[in-house]
């Protein structure tokens, strides 16, 4: 079919060149495609929709009484979750920002405590006295419902 | 022989601590047996007087013998045991009931000579009293409204209250009649709940809707912020109930923003303004918070994973049920923060839930693209084998 | 990479390479998987190699019965991408792994299309290889010199169905994880290899430690394994040549090119069957994992189903490693084929015996499968 016919009349491409090269382009849209489409889906979702974006139950709020906090487990980062009032939550690290002990509350001042050298935060998070000289990380909290619901 | 038998019915007959009464009084006898102040040794003679050991009619009913107490005279009777301090102490019971009673409504007419009211018999039993907490006594909290209805019910001789002739059926048919008789729901209120119990009056200005607020304390914060607080108590109208009906209360829609404002305020006028944008912006969220529902269900039905979806929804519908007690402060800004939030959940979860439907719907059309140019994409290759083959072969 | 002879800037790029690298033996190591049918010679320069091999006489490649092989490479390649690209959003724990599938189905772009496209492939494949080997019995492709590729080819599918075994849990959803339970009931019931199954596994409950194993298994150690044994496959073919077949049309130079197109063509049928599949076949979305709640109807996989057929219908008075023992004797039996068969040719008629027993062990392991199918209810 092609060898029939010369770099035929027209330009320096010609009709074989450009029917070629057309050829090639529509050819090529399979790797285009493909690259487009793994690229797409390498897209990183944004962080709400992230798998294993933890979200963690933290038990329900009408349980915790205001002014108290609550300790939850969660592997290597334990938190407080603490009632600030009828409505708001407070989620707080346990882990403190001195040396990394777990810490503890205390109901009867309402505060944290640190075993470890007496360090001494409020039910927000700041430091009241001893060696811890940062405040707690916090954490997003959510009141879902009856449902306390901490993003970590 | 005869006398054997009549020995032993006697025996049978006197028991502790009725005596020798039921040898007369067989029926109130057995009824007395079920009570509590026959466990606790207390007899006939504790409130009748007379002997209890007597065996005829003269000899039982001598010396103190008092016999049925007249209704006026009644809560005094029960009151000798009942108020005194000491006696109630080791029952843990408390002694004020009769001092209560003398305030309330019963006790005032009882006072004056009216005994078409209730006293201590009418509400706990005569004979057959039990204690409050065995779920067949009349004065067992589910009970409580059956046992107040027997005078304000339906064709009673009880008091109506400003046209409400049948407040125990207007309770039962209401939110929390419902809720305390057919839910179990025992946090919500019985008659006592509001009324009191010994000290039961209809609660004038100010009475109940400060027991409204104990339970519906966001509600009853909001309003007396509101210009109504100061208004009705000037006007020596009740609060809540101006709104909501004394026995009969209704779940709260917004459709009430349009019946109930109306009763006071003319439409056009500015208040009525504020409830007509109120009103728009519940329905708004709550239209809103619905479709978006709607729509989860069905990519639920495919099925999709909606479980994350669900859970804003309900985050959606807590901002609503939040605004419903900021209503009361007639303020438009709040109620309008929490919709609003309520609305932007309920559009985010639809938006997303849209998108992930219409994406599906696409990949049809996708694939009808693709497969055009597949073909065309084999048309080509098979050309080029051809000629390669037809080379090769050479 | 065929230098058209211009002008001096390309030809010293290749120039340059080829000092530093073989890239003859580079180039045949990556052909060596189907791509290039013959052997290169690693001692003369790219170029050179390469034009000598286009030119070289050989046997055409058109035959359809043939392409299994490429085609369960094929297949297998594209596992392997899709599976690279899962990787980059899968969390291999218990708790996460559920809702990162459904991540990936839902909320990545194109996530659903991978996700199907991965497990529509997995099918494939497994039916593809499980065909091939009959293809090779019926055929008698595993007389010498093939016995080593009748027994990479056995291999093949067994460690096949170890990447479904393993892919099946990784979703950690209720069918992935019943199948698993009851799979590994079947595996571990056999003598010998049981235990070993057992130690591999990491014990009899699937914990996150199991979850972690298959993990590793169904990503890196298995893949590796395939990998391995298509090469020796494709290179053991190169070394034997394609298996001659009556009205063979006569080597011919040039075919190279041919071939090439064939691979091409193969490659967008098969893309074109994955996508039609994936786009209106999609598998469902099933409920998570619940271990304290079995589901109606799990059974093990398919494969497995012949086997724990057969081990349910040995009576329980009897020893449970019997039916074992009949499972792993049928193994070796057919892993040991070339060399048990002593007829004199690959004609079928030549072979009656042999394949007599074959149609019989295809129709026994049928049967077993329904068998095995029909003992859970429902599902």
């Amino acid at each position: 079919m092609d060898n029939a016919r010369d770099t035929g009349a027209g330009g320096p491409i010609g009709r074989r060149g450009a029917m070629q090269w057309l050829i090639r382009g529509f050819l090529s849209l399979w790797g285009l495609g493909t690259a487009a489409l793994g690229i797409s889906f390498l897209k990183a979702p944004s962080p709400e929709n992230r798998p294993g974006e933890g979200q963690l139950h933290c038990g329900t709020l009408s349980s915790l009484p205001v002014g108290r906090a609550r300790f939850v487990r969660h592997g290597a980062d334990p938190l407080f979750v603490v009632r600030a009032s009828d409505s708001e939550v407070i989620a707080l690290s346990a882990i403190c920002s001195h040396l990394r002990c777990v810490l503890q509350w205390n109901d009867e001042t309402g505060t944290i405590h640190c075993p470890c050298h007496a360090g001494t935060f409020d039910r927000e998070g700041n430091v009241l006295s001893g060696p811890p000289n940062r405040p707690l990380s916090r954490y997003p909290a959510q009141v879902r419902g009856d449902e306390i619901v901490v993003h970590i | 022989m005869t006398a054997a038998w009549l020995a032993l019915a006697l025996a049978a007959a006197v028991t502790e601590p009725t005596g020798a009464c039921g040898l007369c009084h067989p029926d109130v006898r057995v009824e007395h047996e079920t009570s509590v102040h026959a466990r606790e040794g207390i007899g006939c003679h504790d409130c009748h007087g007379g002997d209890p050991g007597a065996t005829s009619t003269a000899a039982a009913h001598r010396g103190d013998f008092r016999g049925v107490p007249s209704r006026l005279d009644l809560p005094a009777a029960c009151a000798s045991c009942h108020s005194d301090l000491e006696r109630m102490r080791p029952y843990n019971l408390p002694a004020d009931q009769y001092a209560l009673y003398r305030t309330s409504g019963h006790g005032v007419r009882l006072a004056r000579g009216d005994d078409r009211v209730a006293v201590c018999t009418d509400c706990h039993g005569t004979h057959a009293i039990r204690r409050r907490d065995d779920p067949q006594s009349s004065v067992f909290p589910r009970n409580i409204p059956a046992t107040c209805g027997r005078c304000h019910g339906a064709g009673a001789s009880g008091e109506s209250l400003e046209g409400e002739a049948n407040p125990f059926a207007a309770y039962v048919g209401g939110v929390h009649g419902q809720a305390f008789l057919e839910d179990n729901n025992s946090s919500a209120p019985h008659c006592g709940s509001c009324h009191g119990a010994h000290g039961a009056a209809p609660p004038g200005v100010g009475d109940v809707d400060k027991v409204c607020g104990q339970c519906h304390s966001p509600a009853r914060t909001y309003f007396l912020q509101s210009p109504h607080a100061a208004a009705m108590q000037t006007a020596g109208a009740p609060e809540c109930a101006s709104c909501h009906d004394h026995h009969g209360i209704r779940a709260a829609t917004e459709s009430m923003l349009e019946s109930v404002c109306t009763r006071c305020h003319e439409a056009g006028s500015p208040q009525s303004e504020v409830a007509s944008a109120m009103r728009t912006l519940f329905r708004g969220a709550e239209d809103e918070i619905d479709a978006a529902r709607t729509l989860v269900d069905r990519a639920a039905a495919i099925p999709l994973y909606v479980e994350d979806y669900k859970a804003r929804l309900e985050e959606a519908r807590t901002s609503l049920v939040q605004s419903f007690p900021v209503m009361h402060a007639l303020k438009v800004d709040g109620v309008e923060e929490l919709t609003r939030r309520a609305r932007s959940i309920a559009a985010e979860v639809e938006s997303e839930v849209n998108g992930k439907l219409l994406e599906r719907r696409w990949r049809r059309v996708g694939l009808l693209l693709f497969w055009f140019y597949l073909i065309l994409t084999m048309v080509i290759l098979v050309r080029y084998r051809r000629r390669a083959l037809s080379e090769a072969t050479r | 990479m065929v230098s058209r002879g211009e002008g001096g800037k390309r030809r010293s790029l290749s120039a340059w390479l080829e000092e530093r690298f073989n890239l003859t033996e580079m180039f045949s190591f990556a052909a060596s998987f189907g791509l290039f049918p013959a052997e290169l010679d690693t001692s003369r320069p790219f170029n050179e190699a390469l034009q000598e091999a286009i030119r070289r006489p050989l046997p055409s490649y058109g035959r359809w019965p043939r392409v299994l092989g490429i085609l369960s490479l094929l297949v297998f390649a594209f596992l392997a991408a899709t599976g690279v690209l899962l990787a980059f959003y899968y969390q291999p724990t218990t708790e996460e792994a559920y809702r990162s599938v459904t991540t990936i189905v839902r909320d990545v772009n194109f996530g659903w299309f991978l996700h199907q496209a991965h497990r529509w492939s997995a099918r494939l494949l497994l039916v593809i290889l499980l065909v091939r080997l009959w293809r090779f019995f019926f055929q008698g492709m595993y007389k010498a010199p093939r016995e080593a590729l009748w027994i990479v080819a056995l291999l093949t599918f067994l460690v096949a169905t170890h990447a479904d075994l393993t892919g099946r849990l990784l979703t950690w959803n209720a069918d992935g994880y019943w199948a698993t339970v009851r799979a590994l009931e079947v595996l571990y019931s056999l003598p010998l290899v049981g235990p070993m199954f057992s130690f591999l596994i990491g014990g009899p409950r699937i914990d996150s430690l199991v979850m972690t194993r298959f993990y590793v298994l169904h990503l890196a150690a298995i893949p590796f394994i395939m990998t391995g044994l298509f090469y020796l496959h494709f290179s053991g073919v190169r070394r034997v040549g394609l298996s001659a077949v009556a009205r063979e049309t006569r080597p011919v130079g040039g075919a190279l090119k041919v071939h090439i197109y064939n691979l091409l063509i193969l490659t967008a049928l098969l893309f074109g069957a994955l996508v039609t599949l994936v786009t209106l076949l999609p598998v469902p979305f099933i409920d998570p994992a619940d271990p304290f709640a079995t589901p109606v109807g799990a059974r093990p996989p398919w494969y497995l189903l012949a086997a724990y057929g057969l081990l349910e219908i040995f009576p329980s008075a009897w020893p449970r490693f019997l039916p074992g023992l009949v499972i792993e004797a049928t193994l070796a039996v057919a892993f040991l084929l070339p060399f048990l068969d002593r007829s004199p040719g690959r004609e079928m008629r030549q072979r009656r015996l042999a394949i007599a027993i074959g149609a019989a062990v295809l129709v026994a392991w049928a049967c077993f499968t329904w068998y095995g199918f029909q003992l859970e209810v429902g599902g």
